[in-house]
């Protein structure tokens, strides 16, 4: 690696104004992942069109600072209101919340944020030893490999974000459908666009996901709101005892270690969220611990497991996107939709044609984590009232920048009628337990996979022996083989299937 | 400036209700105007576009922001501008193909007629690239290789296809023709070895100065300046030309002062340092400026050839 390079990058990083964005996504996310109910990908999704008016590293920062941002935010209220700011921390609440209530909320606070920090910052750097090796050997990754794992991770988001494979293959096959809309990128002939040119670039990525992410969330919400009490909060005191000391964080490394190594891991694989990862790795620390029945009752590494996997994730999920161009989950596709608005093709030879730009986020990356650490310890106090802005105060002004959010985009009423049409179509789903998820990676993977198969098709003349010269295509299709029969042993198996707790991103 | 804007307006009205008062030159933006690009972010076309809407801002003083509407080889962004104000607000940093050649082969809502054009910036640089290694230097070279063994080219525009379609029938080659989704996707192509050839509408400049690409043809009339060695189709005696030039195209019923604005706009951005650097060395496309009349008539020339060359 070259290091005048990251010495540059780190330059950049670091002007005024890349700290003004950068802090600036942080703080929106963490503000964002403290109230309950809003998701990382909710706060992407409405934060794209802000990026509109930035350079694109600021605006590519602004977006990764502020999944970070949502990650560790989200640990907050999971430990103050026992309710999650969103899915990926649920697994904080087990032991966060005891703790807080038997009087330590701010040590439980404190090791949530450093377990978030150390797990973000291990990660990012795993990120970049295993991306910029990776670059080099990407071209082998031609239409055949790329269609081959596009398939893989359709199959693979569709058995685990939902409890039943018909109903994920339900979801997928319409996210397929509605991704086929537009041009047929060979002859250019529209394609189910019903006479509107609007169309025919294919629906608009930024309809379909602030509507099945956001605005449909916020409808689920209100309909909650008419249910449920607000939680009562646990206030945070002046208790000298409430100190994160040495001997209680020394014991949370181990944990927080695992689950840096399970974020990772579960973050790379596309199509896990980071709930399972977060999941995962509480389970793993449970079972690794020498005192398991401590868990559930306040024990450090429960919250610090769970809390450095949640973040993990994020900069994992960004090894096949810089990679290969693949999006690992829904906030990593959105970011796709966001290099693409700032004119950078994401693709096998992003890191290879773009390196100094790529270097920047890197840095940008880690300044993220530590303004990170910075505001979550200082802003303590701040955060924990935020915990208490009711929804009803909430809900309005999110729908508000859902509809602003799509005016930005330039199709006018036309791209507000199918932003509505999109939040029933993402409220009927969550209502019946299909996963929006799937059905969200599928619409935007299916462009994609559809021109490396015909391209692949159209390659071989038809002659599927090419995959003998294959491995890696080979080995994935071998894969997406075993995942599918699997799956749909485990549908037959429990005709009723439990439901799924990684549905949520 | 309030008082400025109030005589503006004030003689704007005038002008509405004369009717025929022509502003010359005087036109302003008065609001953030809308740049759109018929392509995708990252090739060339829009990387230019946006170097020149900080231009355009500069010039007029107002926001211009892009935005992409890439497809059809820019037929999807004409249909949408087809219901475009005639204000001047939103113009397009067009790709004459989009006019030349895609009402030929495809039934569109839109023809020449339907837009006005007011003056040229950029000439084109569509050329048959491959990867430096290849076992052929020559588009001669690549013929012979073809007439042995079974090749596969990449395209980008249903008129590059058909124009390699004529050739590999005329000369007995095997062609498999993929597509690409613009120069972004061809480049992982052509540089991992999975196609023999391919189209380029200027992703090749940033891959040729390494080697890793070689520029086997050009599909313009006339040879590129910056590869002055490299023959044009038309040379290699193959009677097939794909001419191509960056102009701005108003909304049809735009007025004679605002053509004339755009014009000018037109001339300024050829000349300015930062426009011609991004274009000249990032790109490597020549400037080419025509005014509003040459620009409609080139269209309508490239338009005419196209439409004797289809109907062989």
């Amino acid at each position: 690696m070259d290091f005048s390079a990251i010495s540059d990058a780190f330059g950049e990083a670091l002007t005024l104004t890349s700290f003004i964005g950068i802090g600036g996504g942080v703080l929106l996310g963490y503000i964002i992942g403290v109230v309950p109910g809003l998701s990382r990908s909710v706060a992407i999704a409405i934060a794209i069109p802000m990026t509109f008016y930035m350079s694109p590293f600021i605006a590519i920062s602004f977006l990764i600072g502020l999944s970070k941002g949502t990650a560790a935010g989200s640990a907050v209220s999971a430990i103050l209101l026992n309710a999650p700011g969103e899915a990926s921390s649920a697994a904080t609440c087990f032991d966060g919340y005891p703790m807080a209530r038997g009087g330590r909320p701010k040590t439980a606070l404190k090791i949530g944020l450093l377990a978030s920090v150390i797990g973000d910052i291990l990660a990012t750097m795993i990120l970049i030893f295993v991306a910029i090796p990776f670059a080099r050997v990407a071209l082998l990754f031609g239409p055949y490999e790329m269609a081959a794992i596009l398939a893989f991770a359709l199959v693979f988001i569709a058995g685990l974000s939902g409890g039943s494979l018909f109903k994920g293959l339900a979801a997928g096959g319409l996210g397929i459908f509605l991704g086929t809309i537009g041009l047929d990128p060979q002859t250019g002939m529209p394609r189910m666009t019903f006479g509107y040119a609007e169309l025919m670039d294919g629906m608009p990525l930024i309809a379909v996901a602030i509507g099945t992410l956001a605005l449909s969330e916020m409808f689920v919400q209100s309909d909650r709101l008419r249910y449920e009490r607000d939680t009562m909060a646990v206030k945070i005191g002046h208790d000298k005892a409430d100190t994160l000391r040495w001997p209680e964080f020394r014991i949370t490394i181990p944990a927080i270690i695992r689950g840096t190594g399970v974020g990772t891991f579960v973050g790379a694989l596309p199509g896990l969220g980071p709930s399972v990862g977060s999941f995962m790795s509480y389970g793993m620390t449970k079972r690794a611990s020498k005192t398991p029945e401590r868990f559930g009752k306040g024990a450090p590494e429960g919250i610090a497991a769970s809390e450095s996997a949640d973040n993990a994730v994020i900069p994992a999920a960004l090894i096949p996107l810089f990679g290969l161009g693949i999006p690992g989950n829904v906030s990593a596709a959105l970011l796709v939709g966001a290099f693409a608005i700032h004119g950078i093709t994401v693709g096998p030879l992003l890191i290879r044609d773009n390196p100094e730009f790529i270097y920047s986020i890197f840095a940008g990356m880690i300044v993220a984590s530590l303004i990170m650490l910075a505001i979550g310890w200082f802003g303590l106090m701040v955060f924990a009232q935020i915990t208490r802005v009711p929804h009803a105060v909430v809900i309005p002004i999110v729908i508000f920048f859902c509809l602003a959010g799509m005016v930005l985009q330039g199709y006018g009423v036309f791209g507000l009628v199918i932003l509505m049409a999109f939040a029933l179509l993402g409220y009927l789903m969550k209502k019946y337990d299909y996963s929006f998820v799937t059905f969200l990676v599928a619409f935007i993977i299916t462009p994609m996979l559809e021109l490396n198969l015909r391209q692949s098709i159209i390659l071989s003349r038809g002659d599927p022996m090419i995959l003998m010269n294959r491995p890696i295509a080979l080995f994935f299709i071998a894969c997406t083989i075993v995942a599918l029969v699997m799956l749909g042993y485990r549908t037959i198996k429990k005709p009723r299937p439990v439901e799924g707790a990684a549905a949520a991103d | 400036m309030k008082r400025r804007t109030l005589i503006a307006t004030a003689v704007a009205a005038a002008a509405a209700i004369s009717g025929s008062v022509a502003l010359a030159d005087d036109w302003r933006p008065e609001r953030p105007m809308t740049m759109i690009i018929g392509f995708a972010p990252g090739g060339s076309t829009d990387i230019q576009g946006r170097v020149l809407a900080r231009v355009l801002e500069e010039h007029w003083g107002q926001p211009v922001n892009v935005v992409n509407q890439p497809g059809g080889g820019g037929a999807v962004a004409l249909t949408r501008f087809l219901t475009a104000e005639p204000d001047g607000h939103t113009f397009m940093f067009g790709v004459m193909l989009g006019l030349t050649f895609t009402p030929i082969v495809q039934e569109v809502e839109y023809d020449i007629d339907d837009f006005r054009y007011a003056g040229t910036m950029v000439g084109g640089q569509f050329g048959v690239v491959t990867r430096g290694d290849a076992p052929f230097e020559t588009f001669e070279e690549l013929i012979a290789y073809g007439r042995e063994n079974p090749m596969t080219y990449a395209q980008q525009l249903p008129m590059d296809q058909t124009i390699m379609e004529i050739i590999a029938e005329q000369e007995g080659i095997d062609l498999a023709i993929v597509p690409t989704g613009g120069g972004g996707g061809m480049a992982p192509l052509v540089l991992g070895g999975e196609v023999d050839f391919a189209f380029s509408g200027g992703t090749h400049a940033q891959y040729t100065p390494t080697d890793e690409m070689r520029v086997l043809a050009f599909l313009t009339r006339d040879r590129s300046p910056f590869y002055p060695d490299v023959p044009t189709l038309q040379e290699l005696g193959y009677p097939y030309a794909m001419d191509d030039f960056r102009s701005f195209f108003l909304p049809g019923g735009t007025p004679d002062e605002i053509v004339s604005a755009f014009e000018d706009a037109a001339r300024m951005a050829a000349e300015n340092p930062a426009f011609v650097e991004v274009t000249v060395d990032n790109t490597l496309h020549p400037i080419v400026f025509m005014d509003a009349a040459e620009t409609e008539a080139t269209i309508r020339e490239i338009r005419a050839a196209n439409e004797a060359l289809m109907s062989d």
